[in-house]
């Protein structure tokens, strides 16, 4: 039985306007796995997160961490957040320094470390970040994508064991955001749990262990991405589109290409790995046609 | 405004301890204050002037617009400084009478109004030279070390951050609004202006609300503890403060006599 790191047990949030954000979210997190919440704007992703480290306190029912309910007052909630940590998905509103490196050393400083291994943190944040040349930059003159970065390097310097990221690769370029997810799969290798929300159901479909579909507070589904992607009244209702990977799949099983029974690709290289050679098969093209 | 802020990013001085262009900029000021004479501030200005082109590499022209704007300020105030009205014609050194009335310079005030326009024109070179050398930020933790109460340097580390962030919003919404011919008349310019002014002040309310769950989300108790990139200190360069500033003192003691 895998350990549960983070759970969300019957817990129901409305706005203080009395708008219902969350309706009775049950949902275990198990520790070192790669977890997706799909779901449209506004399908309460972003205030799951915020409970998830204390910042929002639920009406009713209960986060726990390792097992036990999280508590409120002062201490025990700074103990949470050294383990659960949140990049932001505006980084103009996580960003309260001009500059990157005092930024960035603001997290790691208020672990209580010493100033040494604060510096050290942060110039192995700016690495692994690739913002090192932006060091000297103030925050005001970077881009959208360098923002971003140096939010998730603010976030990394604190080594949470928890790490959720609200809407990662939204605003990135293409190369930044394939950076991004090879940064994630490190994260992963050391053995932390990643969280991240999106709309890019590429990429919630190949990277992630498991799924978490939420529609207006709720979730209504979860399980392998595989399983929940192949279920298209599901897909429909949380207004998701199907992953390129799965739709040429699917149309390539409709066409016979190969059996039903294959497993689903999860990346495409998988996918070109069980596409059959044309010479192999009876081509598609009639030869008579010449 | 935003100019010298850049330039305090880019210029080559910027490698520089802060401390040491603080305490330079800092003492040229005190003593160009305290000049009995013009040859300080004269001094002072040609010093701060070269160090700003040359080694700061700021372009000329920058620095003369700068030096502009306390410029038409200081004429004027110099001028009343300088121009005295007597019903008593003697003593003046250029002058008009009219009906009585003698308006003109006398000799003693016109050698205050230029000492005067002189030392206030070498202490702004020398505030313009720690601004364009030295980012914001820096002087903040240089403040913060003199150990200006903390309520003050969390206040400026903050309000400078987020000049930014509101300057940049209402470029955003002053743009919507001119692309849709927000300002096509002075009647629809106040309107629109009025909107963006109220859109601004939600928009504060939103973002601090999401800047402290941010910083919250981080561990953050009350106190902003953060780290700044360590300059290495330059013995040669306070040498070279003390080399500059005794001659000038000098002159200064000489000048009393």
């Amino acid at each position: 039985m895998p350990e549960i790191i983070l759970e969300a047990f019957n817990l129901d949030y409305s706005y203080p306007d009395g708008t219902k954000a969350l309706r009775t979210i049950n949902l275990k997190i198990e520790k070192g796995e790669k977890l997706t919440i799909l779901g449209s704007n506004g399908a309460g992703k972003s205030t799951l997160f915020m409970q998830f480290n204390g910042l929002y306190r639920p009406n009713s029912g209960s986060i726990k961490y390792q097992g036990q309910a999280i508590s409120y007052k002062n201490k025990p909630l700074i103990e949470l957040r050294k383990k659960v940590g949140i990049v932001f998905q505006d980084p103009d509103s996580q960003l309260f320094s001009s500059s990157v490196y005092q930024d960035i050393s603001f997290g790691p400083l208020n672990l209580g470390l010493s100033d040494q291994e604060v510096e050290a943190r942060v110039d192995q944040a700016l690495i692994d970040t690739e913002t090192t040349d932006l060091e000297y930059k103030p925050t005001h003159l970077l881009s959208y994508g360098q923002k971003k970065r140096v939010s998730i390097a603010g976030v990394l310097a604190m080594e949470p064991e928890v790490i959720i990221f609200d809407e990662p690769t939204a605003g990135l370029d293409p190369r930044h955001a394939r950076e991004f997810m090879q940064l994630l799969k490190n994260l992963s290798d050391e053995g932390k749990t990643i969280i991240i929300s999106t709309h890019d159901v590429d990429l919630a479909y190949s990277w992630s262990d498991r799924l978490v579909i939420m529609s207006s507070g709720e979730i209504i589904a979860q399980g392998e991405p595989g399983e929940l992607f192949l279920q298209p009244e599901l897909i429909e209702q949380a207004d998701l589109a199907l992953p390129w990977l799965l739709e040429i799949y699917c149309g390539l099983v409709e066409k016979g290409w190969f059996p039903t029974s294959t497993p689903l690709p999860k990346t495409r290289e998988e996918l070109l790995l069980i596409l059959p050679l044309a010479s192999m098969n009876i081509s598609p093209i009639p030869k008579d046609s010449k | 405004m935003i100019n010298i802020d850049s330039y305090a990013y880019s210029n080559h001085l910027k490698k520089i301890h802060p401390g040491e262009k603080s305490l330079f900029a800092m003492i040229t000021l005190a003593v160009c204050l305290t000049s009995p004479t013009v040859i300080t501030p004269l001094i002072v200005l040609a010093l701060m002037a070269g160090l700003i082109i040359f080694k700061a590499g700021i372009p000329g022209r920058v620095f003369l617009k700068l030096l502009l704007v306390p410029f038409s300020f200081l004429v004027l105030s110099v001028l009343t400084i300088a121009f005295s009205i007597s019903t008593d014609p003697s003593g003046f050194w250029i002058a008009e009478t009219i009906n009585g009335l003698t308006i003109g310079i006398r000799y003693p005030d016109l050698n205050t109004a230029a000492q005067l326009f002189l030392r206030s024109l070498g202490a702004v070179s020398c505030l313009y030279f720690l601004a364009l050398t030295t980012p914001m930020t820096e002087i903040i933790t240089v403040l913060h070390k003199l150990r200006v109460p903390v309520i003050i340097t969390e206040l400026m580390l903050l309000i400078y951050r987020f000049i930014f962030v509101f300057m940049e919003t209402a470029i955003t919404i002053k743009r919507a609004q001119s692309s849709r011919l927000g300002y096509v008349s002075l009647k629809i310019s106040y309107r629109s202006l009025s909107r963006l002014f109220s859109a601004l002040l939600g928009k504060v309310f939103v973002k601090s609300q999401e800047l402290y769950n941010a910083m919250a989300a981080r561990c953050y108790t009350g106190e902003i503890k953060v780290l700044t990139k360590k300059y290495p200190v330059n013995l040669r360069n306070y040498l070279l403060i003390i080399g500059l500033e005794l001659p000038l003192i000098l002159i200064n003691l000489l000048g009393r006599r």
